[in-house]
């Protein structure tokens, strides 16, 4: 064979050369804004913007001889929401003074994690991690008339859902790494402990944490939370039974109202055919069956578009995953999977945790695409 | 025949520049890459790589088509991002040519990152450019 260059008139092709660059990027929070640069601004509100991922609040702050406006990005509505905030909370023409992080590229904008009334200091917003209601009482695991646990709510009980994981990233059963919410490693020494990672996926997770997460497509292009990652979402999610059609539904509370089925029918996990064909897919294609009290459910065909976890673990297209949900009682779910990826990892490694039964509520509205800058 | 081989090249072009901008968070260097070699900056000419990871190894083609080869012994060190790996073509005369090329993977955050080095032939030399597509 020959090692000859190809004469290609690229240049007749200039227009298919050019490819898509991010464009104005809704960075993780670290990403975005510098938690060293601490900041304090006192002005007046101009304008609440109260929409997802983010609320922005607008203020006049005093500069030289005039004013000039600021953003302040909070928190997403139904984490306000949950921490007693309104969007009547704020009105145009308050005195507000806000604490917060500035912006990495020296912009107007500011990340609020508290705001007061400055004529009295009363707080109106103080971003604390929000807990799940404590249950009244152990309660048993609810169950169909055959005795099968239920994933979701009683008959004809109001809605629920599944939040508040224990554990906010990935890390292989045993190990003790301490990260941030959002999958931050407290010691960057800890990288190699996080999971059995083959050399270039150490090098590359370790590169993903040095840049604060901030390539993250699901912030960047608000690319599914697909995978394990779908269960340490803050928004939380629903499991819908359709014991007739034999599948559960997942509705994710973040992302983009995102849902993925898991088939309990027996049959093959392939593409169907003029449907999704055997393309790789961010969910993946997902078959299960109960064993006992456990709904264990085989996951793959997964694409490589997106992060699998919180903090930067990567993924290749071999990915596998074994997924086990028990419901020991009403108010706990426990999760465990089992990631099977010889594309990244030297051997299968497997993590679980727990989520809470949040009762009564419906799952929060959370759509990425809104209110992006 | 040559005429074929252009046809050939320039409608997997096509077919590559066009397709979907992936993101591809997995292996860096799995895709599609599109640049230059040659023995200077004035005398380049175009490349296609197709490269992929097993899990194991990676494995590749150069310019896709009825000329193509197989990139062999290919090897990349995460510590600097330093991509190897060697070719082996046919001279005009018949004459089998071994390339190594080597260089380091840059802007690994983004789809379109770059492969940046060298080639080398027995005692020659040149650039060798590529961007994932």
């Amino acid at each position: 064979m020959k090692f000859r260059a190809i004469v290609l008139p690229v240049l007749l092709f200039g227009g298919l050369l050019s490819t898509t660059t991010p464009g104005a990027a809704h960075h993780s929070i670290l990403g975005k804004f510098d938690d060293a640069q601490a900041m304090t601004l006192e002005g007046i509100v101009t304008m609440i913007d109260w929409r997802n991922p983010h609320v922005h609040i607008f203020m006049n702050v005093a500069e030289g001889p005039g004013f000039q406006n600021w953003a302040v990005e909070i928190e997403s509505p139904g984490v306000l929401r949950g921490t007693g905030w309104s969007r009547e909370s704020l009105r145009a023409g308050d005195a507000i003074t806000v604490e917060g992080m500035a912006a990495r590229n020296g912009s107007r904008q500011v990340w609020g994690s508290s705001i007061a009334m400055t004529e009295t200091g009363r707080l109106v917003m103080d971003v604390a991690p929000m807990r799940p209601p404590d249950p009244l009482a152990p309660r048993p695991t609810p169950r169909w008339p055959d005795g099968q646990p239920r994933l979701g709510p009683l008959p004809g009980g109001v809605d629920g859902y599944w939040a508040y994981p224990s554990a906010n990233s990935l890390v292989q059963t045993g190990a003790n790494v301490e990260m941030d919410e959002f999958g931050m490693l407290e010691n960057i020494n800890d990288s190699d402990r996080v999971a059995p990672l083959q050399p270039w996926a150490l090098e590359l997770y370790e590169y993903r944490q040095s840049r604060q997460l901030r390539d993250d497509p699901t912030f960047l292009n608000c690319k599914p939370p697909a995978g394990p990652r779908q269960y340490h979402q803050p928004e939380g999610f629903q499991l819908i039974e359709d014991r007739v059609r034999e599948r559960v539904f997942v509705l994710v509370g973040s992302g983009n109202r995102n849902f993925h089925i898991m088939f309990l029918d027996g049959r093959d996990p392939v593409g169907q055919v003029g449907g999704d064909d055997d393309n790789p897919l961010y969910y993946g294609r997902s078959v299960g069956q109960w064993e006992g009290d456990t709904l264990v459910v085989e996951t793959s065909s997964f694409n490589e578009d997106f992060w699998f976890a919180n903090g930067g673990l990567p993924h290749t297209d071999a990915l596998t995953l074994t997924e086990r949900f028990t419901r020991p009682d009403f108010d706990t779910l426990r999760y465990e999977v089992t990631i099977d990826d010889p594309g990244a990892y030297t051997r299968p490694w497997t993590s679980s945790w727990t989520l809470r039964w949040v009762a009564g509520q419906e799952l929060p509205m959370h759509f990425c695409q809104e209110n992006r800058p | 025949m040559r005429a074929l081989r252009a046809v050939t090249a320039l409608t997997f072009a096509v077919l590559v520049l066009s397709a979907p901008v992936s993101a591809q968070e997995g292996h860096p260097v799995k895709g599609s890459w599109l640049g230059t070699w040659g023995l200077s900056a004035d005398h380049l000419n175009d490349v296609i790589v197709i490269m992929d990871w097993d899990g194991e190894k990676i494995s590749g083609i150069i310019n896709p088509g009825t000329d193509n080869i197989e990139i062999e012994n290919a090897t990349l060190n995460p510590d600097g991002w330093v991509l190897r790996f060697e070719a082996t073509g046919e001279s005009p005369s018949g004459e089998e040519l071994n390339y190594v090329v080597e260089g380091v993977l840059e802007n690994l955050a983004f789809h379109d990152r770059t492969f940046t080095g060298s080639w080398t032939h027995e005692s020659a030399e040149g650039p060798f450019e590529i961007q994932r597509q």
